[in-house]
């Protein structure tokens, strides 16, 4: 009885040691998150806050949580931010962070701010008032970084590199000295480049401990006796045009494709009723009244008013190759844009009329998460004046306005672990910590 | 054409029609042997397609059965019947079973025909299949082709259905296999054959949709462009039955290719077309054979007509030479020498034909001396008679003269010294006469052999024409007018100027006698077909017909004391100038006497050439 709850009790407490095997579909190329060539993604994310920290994290409810800046407080109206950085935190090559350091960092991320050390506080100027600059901290793009003279990268996360093989293999180890105290694993390593078919295999061959699972297989993979964490709605899938409307006709047959789309029967049978059909940009758990836009299907009006259109061109829907779901999804929606009597050719190729695109959102923070989507696709950012939810709701009905995007599905994104990883948890943007993450051992 | 040419030509002839009719004969049953071939080859071909579509079909009917029977199926049969029917779990069924069974096509289809799970079009869930009452209906029967529509493309393929029954509402499992160049490499062909397929869809012919074991035949353009079986295939879809056509890739003949189209069609009532199978056959072989047997004919030919030429040598030898030296013999006799003779050795007909020639010229010969002889003869009756005649009349008075001489020397010895006066006068008289006469006769025996010089005939004419001119004018006769026609463009002639003006003026004198009441008298000159023509024309009283033969006769004559020689003596001269002398006749129109001379330019030449010599010698 002793021993077994000995065991037991051991089982709970974490242990430190062992190394998480994690696989990933993306294959990033820099590990710096200040650089844009790399595209934002939920692994993207999870990686940089495993070496570096942000100034501020946020919570559940898109709160800003203190991180690397104790405190913080806006004046101007929210023109200028002061934020007091925590003391004692250090790098992994041993350097104290400093002001200058953080302020170097924001300035690279952000080139547009003006951003200066203030003792031990670094202040932010920007032209405009920006209320939501704490949540805009908490992107991993923002996260402190020392970018020293050799170009090497030094962070004060949990974990520093000891390889990277850019776009294959990231090796990291714990750092001992991290201001959050050193974490239980040894150390990580991360396969890049592996589509969620090989990331399942590794996961269930033992070579993988932790891995990302398509939405749609999160229910079978738990039956499969694994761990599955889901996050909440976190990405957008939507059709994105890449121009304007140009006339009253391609109006019309933009909303002649939106109302074609049967989002339920995708649901339920694609998407293995994972997910939310939408008609809006930020899912209802963020904005409240997100079902106030329609999603269901109209074959009647969409066939009535592709009618009215005299020369109908025939589009191309471009979709991620390497996307198994993608491939499915733009032809399902190709098959409902038929049935109104509209033309969309899927293609894997880079350029097309529209794209289906999966648009992660970077906050829970409605007004930044609504500002970072509509920037990835070139609208017109919209700033929040006044924050309430009626001009958060005008604002997304002016871009929806544009036609240039059509909502269709927001998507939770999961993750499948060995059941022996204890204590991992997902951040509010889809990323996940590993910060008190350990390995205890397989049985359950 | 010369007869050995003739010969050649015939023994040509037929050896080339020969030949020609011997090679038209083999080419037709060749054709013929071909065409049998082909249609046997086809027919093969046709029934391996068949073969290969029925074990096809039924691999693909094993499988479709094999998975409506499997468990996977049978579960979700089970649950789609229950209470709690979702469907969404099964989208990836289809696919995985279908790779499973190694099938290009794998629908599962609920109760209603909705599609549950699509191996080939994965997103179709939920949509209705189309044609699924006709598609029920075969759930028991075997595979069927089948349009399938895919999302970029539609392909033609063998299907069957099976039902999965575990509840009140089936599933239907439909699969197949894609018809593709797959399936036609699995056809054994001969050499020479080759088998396309054509998806028959969309309203017009593309050549898209034709495939070849290669792969589609508009991506291997080229030389041997798909567009050149529109023809056949749009006959094939407006007819809709089997149907052959040549496809020409090239010039060259041998490139062709004979090809079958045999139409397909699916289920259901309507027995729509489908797809059409091309089945080619070469006709390299049998072009090649063809051009071979015609090589061949060409130069049997060839040979033959060079045997022919040969043979038409050797022919000649035996046959042509023989003929040809009886055409020369029979030449030369016509020419005048008789005396000729063919040597033809053998018994054969020409042999025959050359005795029988050579025997011919003897007679001729025998017959010509005989003539001659009797000729020599029957003129020297005439001559004897026409002396006897002429001689006759100056004797009579002779002998009166003598007697009346003796008589008055008797009777009137006083009146004879008048009487021998009288007596002598006349004695004279008819003496010279006499001597005139005896003079002609003296004269014609002894005509010269021209001498041949260069005479100007308009000269001579005037010559003669002034010669007579006192004569024709002469007091006691009516006047006679001379007319001179000359062609002033003559040249001389080879002639002896002596003997043709003792012509031209015997013929004068003629023409003068025909005229008593005067009359005019016409010499002409005029050259005609190379030759020089003079005419002597008189107005007189004319000659009839028969006195138109006789006139050249030796001592024929007309006139009351003629000797019947001059017109002889003009015959004669005229004859030994290589001339002609005619006349043209009629009573009371007057007489008109043509001689023909040779200009004998060569005699001239060697006359001026001997001058020339005498000329520098002297």
């Amino acid at each position: 009885m002793l021993g077994l709850a000995l065991a037991a009790g051991a089982e709970t407490r974490p242990q430190y040691g062992g190394t998480l095997h994690v696989a990933m579909r993306a294959a990033p190329t820099s590990l710096d998150p200040a650089d844009k060539s790399q595209p934002d993604s939920f692994d993207r994310r999870s990686l940089t806050l495993l070496m570096f920290d942000t100034l501020v994290t946020q919570d559940e409810s898109g709160r800003a949580r203190a991180a690397l800046a104790e405190s913080w407080q806006a004046s101007a109206g929210g023109q200028r931010w002061q934020l007091r950085l925590r003391r004692g935190v250090r790098f992994d090559d041993g350097t104290l962070l400093t002001a200058e350091i953080a302020a170097a960092s924001l300035r690279v991320a952000n080139p547009s701010w003006n951003v200066a050390a203030d003792g031990e506080s670094i202040v932010i100027e920007e032209g405009t008032p920006d209320p939501d600059l704490p949540a805009e901290l908490a992107f991993s793009r923002n996260a402190i970084v020392k970018r020293n003279a050799d170009g090497k990268l030094s962070g004060s996360g949990p974990f520093h590199v000891v390889d990277w093989q850019p776009g294959k293999k990231l090796t990291l180890t714990a750092a001992e000295n991290c201001w959050r105290g050193r974490p239980f694993l040894d150390g990580v390593e991360i396969e890049m480049g592996r589509n969620y078919r090989d990331q399942m295999m590794a996961l269930e061959s033992g070579r993988a401990d932790l891995v990302e699972i398509a939405a749609e297989q999160s229910h079978r993979t738990l039956q499969g006796g694994h761990a599955v964490l889901s996050s909440p709605p976190v990405e957008l899938l939507a059709l994105v045009f890449s121009t304007d409307v140009r006339s009253a006709d391609d109006k019309m047959l933009r909303e002649a494709l939106a109302l074609s789309v049967e989002r339920g029967s995708i649901r339920s049978v694609l998407l293995q009723g994972t997910g939310q059909p939408t008609g809006s940009i930020l899912p209802n758990w963020m904005s409240g009244y997100g079902f106030v836009f329609p999603t269901e299907a109209d074959l009647t009006k969409a066939r009535h008013d592709r009618e009215q259109v005299r020369n109908v061109p025939a589009w191309t829907l471009g979709y991620d190759g390497s996307d198994p779901l993608a491939r499915l999804l733009a032809d399902r929606i190709a098959l409902n844009a038929k049935d109104a009597g509209l033309t969309l050719q899927p293609t894997a190729a880079g350029t097309a009329n529209v794209q289906l695109a999966r648009l992660p959102l970077a906050s829970a923070a409605p007004w930044v998460a609504l500002a970072e989507v509509t920037a990835s696709i070139a609208l017109p950012t919209v700033k929040s004046k006044s924050g309430s939810v009626e001009d958060l709701y005008a604002a997304e009905q002016a871009e929806l306005a544009t036609q240039r995007v059509i909502p269709l599905f927001h998507l939770p994104v999961s993750y499948a672990a060995t059941v022996a990883l204890k204590e991992w948890r997902l951040r509010p943007d889809g990323s996940w910590d590993l910060g008190n993450a350990w390995l205890g051992s397989a049985k359950p | 054409m010369t007869f050995r040419r003739k010969l050649l030509a015939v023994f040509a002839l037929t050896v080339f029609l020969s030949v020609a009719a011997v090679a038209g004969l083999v080419l037709a049953m060749t054709r013929r042997a071909f065409e049998k071939t082909e249609d046997q080859q086809t027919s093969g071909l046709m029934a391996e397609f068949q073969r290969e579509f029925n074990r096809q079909g039924e691999e693909v009917t094993q499988r479709v059965q094999t998975i409506a029977t499997s468990d996977a199926v049978t579960r979700m049969a089970g649950a789609l019947n229950g209470t709690a029917a979702d469907s969404a779990g099964y989208l990836d069924l289809a696919k995985s079973l279908a790779e499973s069974r190694q099938l290009d096509f794998l629908e599962l289809l609920d109760g209603r025909g909705a599609i549950i799970s699509s191996a080939q079009w994965p997103a179709k869930f939920g949509y209705p299949e189309s044609g699924f009452e006709t598609l029920a209906a075969a759930t028991n029967q075997g595979a069927f082709l089948k349009q399938e529509e895919l999302q970029d493309s539609t392909a033609l393929g063998l299907f069957a259905v099976r039902a999965a029954r575990a509840g009140e509402h089936p599933i239907y499992v439909i699969g197949g296999r894609r018809l593709d160049k797959n399936f036609l490499s699995a056809l054994d062909l001969p050499e020479g054959m080759r088998a396309l397929l054509y998806q028959n869809r969309g309203d017009h012919f593309s050549p898209d949709f034709l495939l070849d074991p290669s792969g589609p035949a508009s991506a291997a353009a080229g030389s041997r462009p798909a567009d050149k079986f529109a023809t056949l295939i749009e006959a094939v879809r407006q007819y809709d039955q089997e149907m052959t056509g040549v496809v020409q890739w090239s010039s060259d003949q041998a490139d062709d290719e004979v090809f079958r189209a045999i139409p397909l069609h699916g289920l259901g009532k309507e027995h729509s077309l489908l797809g059409i199978l091309l089945i080619g056959n070469s006709r390299r072989p049998y072009v090649e054979l063809k051009r071979h047997i015609r090589a061949s004919a060409l130069l049997v030919g060839g040979g033959g007509i060079v045997l022919a030429i040969l043979l038409s040598s050797w022919a000649a030898a035996r046959v042509t030479r023989p003929v040809e030296e009886l055409a020369r013999a029979a030449q030369r006799v016509a020419g005048g020498n008789w005396d000729t003779r063919v040597g033809v050795p053998g018994s054969d007909e020409v042999s025959q034909l050359a005795e029988s020639f050579n025997r011919m010229t003897t007679e001729l010969l025998t017959q010509k001396e005989r003539l001659v002889q009797a000729e020599r003869v029957a003129a020297w009756r005439e001559l004897a008679r026409r002396l006897a005649h002429e001689l006759k009349n100056p004797l009579f008075p002779l002998q009166l003269t003598v007697e009346n001489l003796v008589r008055a020397r008797l009777q009137s010895p006083d009146q004879f010294d008048e009487v021998f006066r009288e007596g002598s006068r006349t004695l004279l008289a008819e003496i010279s006469n006499l001597k005139a006469i005896i003079g002609r006769f003296s004269e014609f025996s002894k005509m010269p052999h021209p001498q041949l010089q260069p005479v100007p005939v308009n000269e001579m004419l005037r010559g003669v024409a002034q010669l007579f001119q006192a004569q024709l004018q002469a007091p006691g006769r009516a006047p006679i007018a001379c007319q001179l026609q000359l062609d002033d463009r003559l040249d001389s002639i080879a002639a002896d100027p002596d003997l043709l003006h003792r012509a031209i003026s015997n013929l004068v004198l003629n023409a003068m006698d025909a005229m008593p009441n005067g009359g005019t008298l016409t010499l002409r000159s005029r050259r005609e077909d190379g030759k020089v023509m003079i005419e002597v024309a008189d107005t007189g009283s004319g000659l009839t017909p028969e006195e138109c033969e006789r006139i050249f006769t030796p001592y024929y004559t007309s006139k009351q004391h003629g000797t019947g020689l001059g017109l002889a003596i003009v015959q004669s001269v005229v004859s030994d100038h290589q001339g002609r002398i005619s006349v043209h006749s009629e009573p009371g129109q007057g007489t008109t006497f043509i001689i023909e001379l040779p200009s004998n330019s060569e005699a001239l030449q060697k006359i001026d050439a001997v001058k020339k010599e005498v000329t520098s010698a002297g």
